[in-house]
């Protein structure tokens, strides 16, 4: 397939009959690549774009059975940033032994200096829908610390100037034409 | 017992013909099929009427990734289209968005000039 037209949309169109993918139109060496770089972005706000482009619902072949969209990769994840208080008053918590009692619950500033990663990664899961799709897909993010990631070779799309904004007002000619759609 | 169907025998070969692909027993054990095929066709009847929902709904959300990517939302794109007296339905507009968008982007943008957006 043409990079980013799913493979049965490109084959050719099927009379009077809804667009439907097949397994094959899911192939992850189809995927589209997109890159977002975290610093001084907003928490939930990058998160938002990130949940979105990972399940597709920015392209017109979006289904919600089959995973149609791409691969996001965050960079700079511990400059991340929250508004107000929350650095000091959002917590994170989590259970750790396995048995009732003993939680360790944890501030946004300290697990940003522990493990800056997760903070995206809790942030994005929480807005991908839970199922057996949503477990799939939480693995197409790909979080790092600091401004280099391993993926140069995808030639992941920069979408950092959509986070937060209004898609009418932005850009979107790069992503449209990774997409295999018209600009 | 179980409540029989009205006027639908679910006995022998058609129960187990019905009951293919259900899981663990249900599939093979004609008592247990019988409950799952009951609530199988419940279900169907249900969906049919739901079917013509949710095909409506993902048009929708097809036809608002498609316009977005043009900078329309999907209320603006349809109250234009609207004022346009242009009467394709959503099956139609999202099967343009997936697999002809040049025409699809057409659309949006006759909306675009005409709302000024």
């Amino acid at each position: 397939a043409a990079r980013g037209l799913p493979a049965s949309v490109e084959a050719g169109v099927k009379d009077n009959i809804t667009y439907y993918p097949t397994q094959a139109d899911t192939k992850k060496d189809d995927k589209v690549w997109y890159v977002i770089d975290a610093e001084g972005q907003t928490l939930g706000r990058l998160a938002t774009l990130a949940a979105a482009f990972i399940r597709g619902k920015h392209l017109p072949w979006y289904s919600g059975s089959m995973d149609m969209g791409g691969f996001v990769v965050v960079v700079n994840a511990e400059k991340v940033q929250v508004t107000g208080k929350k650095a000091e008053q959002k917590t994170y918590f989590r259970h750790t032994t396995g048995r009732p009692g003993n939680y360790h619950v944890e501030t946004f500033k300290s697990l940003q200096q522990r493990l800056p990663e997760r903070i995206v990664e809790k942030a994005v899961w929480g807005m991908i829908p839970k199922g057996k799709l949503g477990r799939r897909q939480i693995h197409n993010l790909k979080v790092y610390k600091g401004a280099e990631h391993p993926h140069a070779a995808q030639q992941p799309v920069d979408i950092t100037h959509l986070v937060d904004k209004k898609w009418s007002a932005c850009d979107l000619s790069e992503v449209l034409q990774a997409n295999g759609l018209p600009a | 017992g179980t409540a029989r169907a009205a006027g639908m025998v679910l006995k022998g070969a058609r129960l187990a013909g019905l009951a293919k692909g259900f899981r663990g027993r249900a599939k093979n054990c004609l008592r247990i099929a019988r409950l799952r095929v009951e609530k199988a066709l419940q279900y169907q009847y249900r969906d049919r009427r739901a079917r013509k929902r949710d095909f409506r709904s993902l048009w929708v959300q097809r036809i608002n990734a498609g316009s977005r990517a043009h900078g329309v939302k999907y209320s603006q794109l349809m109250a234009g289209l609207r004022e346009d007296n242009v009467q394709l339905n959503r099956k139609i507009l999202s099967d343009l968005a997936a697999n002809e968008p040049g025409s699809f982007g057409a659309l949006v943008h006759r909306v675009k000039a005409m709302r000024g957006l």
